[in-house]
């Protein structure tokens, strides 16, 4: 039995472009989710992330010309202009955003516990973990947090993390990789995480 | 393999990326020896559980119903602007001391005239009163809707005088626009309202359009009053 083919984004815009709201209406649908939860990972905040939406969505609309297919998917071009509109968001709010939350001593408690023989919540909560690791992401400086929201979160290969973010390959995987380890810093109290291996070691070795 | 080798590969072992087999043996043979890089490793590891949790987390997470509805009045406005000279408004575009500054403008104005009003005595002759009790529908998001002309269409509504059938006495009004941010005019429950003149360019302040001919042009609004005397929620009439 033949399934109904779905159009494609490309199709969709071209009804758009000739008023059609029903395709407007499912090419929303079908992007939506992914601005809203990059805007999220990156604020923190669900105001910023609804109102990230709207004026990705909103942008779409006044000018569907704007998108080159030429230069890559549409949910490319979305995910960079949702990146423009909460830079200049989380700029504007910055006076106003509460300081993150260290949580250094909780956080000592996560890694330990998510490392900890084969049980890895054993005794912290997949809550207190979750809430710790966003507290963590989201005080990483913008253009680490980026970069392991795109790569970590949304899952995209480097490539496609460096099109978004109009930068090279490279700087995708430095910047992750720096993100990452600023991330385990901050999640970890350093001489209390596996110090004893630490202490045996002592130095950097070169086996 | 020595350890810094291992660093550069240890993001990808923990995530389970494609290597090459021999450099993954290598790698998974130098955190045998050494204890630091298998710690890492283990830790690179534990903070991508958490990460994945997170994302499983966040797998349902959706922007809210009412962003849509907002898109889609949005695209209906776009699709029937036939004059290119209206540009709707951006969503929420206003930032909150441009709207707190735009308020307080008003209030003050309004204030002014509602002294003027009731020192004069005069009150029939400036103003309407009556017991309103404005209950408009989502009005905080219709504010954050584009704007629209201020003529017969979904956000206008023609109001006839009850007595009069000359066609004169016929008034379009625009919805009530609240002029204190957050302001729940459901909540309102009695109150005044007071007909005014103010310039064109006071349209733009709730975000209606303004032409270069009608900036300066006085518009009639009403201006609801709570029972504390400060100016709630204006509408705009013609």
């Amino acid at each position: 039995m033949a399934t109904p083919m779905t159009p494609s984004d490309a199709e969709l815009l071209q009804l758009i472009v000739a008023g059609d709201e029903p395709a407007f209406t499912a090419l929303y649908r079908r992007h939506q989710g992914f601005v809203y939860r990059f805007a999220l990972m990156m604020s923190g905040s669900t105001d910023v992330a609804e109102e990230v939406t709207q004026e990705v969505f909103l942008a779409l609309i006044r000018d569907t010309h704007g998108y080159d297919p030429a230069r890559g998917a549409l949910d490319a071009y979305l995910r960079g202009m949702a990146r423009n509109q909460v830079l200049r968001l989380l700029a504007r709010e910055r006076p106003y955003v509460p300081l993150v939350e260290e949580a250094e001593e909780g956080a000592a408690v996560l890694i330990t516990q998510l490392i900890a023989r084969d049980d890895q919540f054993r005794d912290c909560t997949r809550n207190e973990v979750i809430k710790l690791v966003r507290q963590a992401v989201l005080a990483l400086p913008i253009h680490y947090r980026e970069v392991l929201v795109l790569c970590d979160f949304q899952e995209l290969s480097h490539a496609e993390a460096a099109l978004v973010l109009d930068c090279p390959v490279g700087t995708v995987n430095s910047r992750l990789h720096r993100g990452h380890a600023l991330l385990l810093k901050r999640l970890r109290v350093i001489g209390k995480i596996d110090s004893a291996a630490r202490d045996t070691q002592g130095t950097r070795c070169f086996a | 393999m020595n350890c810094q080798g291992f660093e550069k590969l240890a993001l990808a072992l923990a995530r389970d990326q494609f290597l090459d087999a021999a450099v993954r043996e290598q790698s998974l043979a130098h955190t045998e020896v050494c204890v630091r890089c298998a710690a890492h490793l283990a830790e690179e590891r534990a903070l991508l559980a958490g990460v994945h949790a997170i994302v499983a987390e966040l797998a349902q997470q959706e922007a809210p119903a009412r962003v849509e509805a907002a898109l889609l009045t949005a695209f209906r406005q776009q699709v029937t602007a036939a004059a290119p000279v209206v540009i709707p408004m951006p969503i929420k575009t206003r930032t909150s001391w441009q709207r707190g500054a735009v308020a307080a403008g008003i209030l003050i104005l309004i204030s002014m005239l509602a002294i003027f009003w009731q020192r004069s005595g005069s009150r029939d002759q400036q103003a309407e009163t009556r017991a309103v009790a404005p209950a408009p529908s989502a009005l905080d998001r219709d504010r954050a809707t584009p704007a629209q002309p201020v003529a017969p269409g979904p956000r206008s509504r023609v109001r006839h005088h009850p007595s009069g059938i000359n066609s004169d006495d016929i008034e379009v009004v625009t919805e009530f626009f609240p002029l204190r941010e957050g302001e729940d005019l459901t909540a309102l429950a009695s109150g005044q309202m007071l007909r005014v003149e103010l310039p064109g360019s006071a349209l733009s302040d709730v975000g209606l359009p303004v032409t270069p001919e009608t900036v300066n042009t006085p518009v009639k609004a009403d201006v609801v009053l709570g029972d504390d005397g400060l100016a709630r929620a204006i509408r705009f009439v013609r």
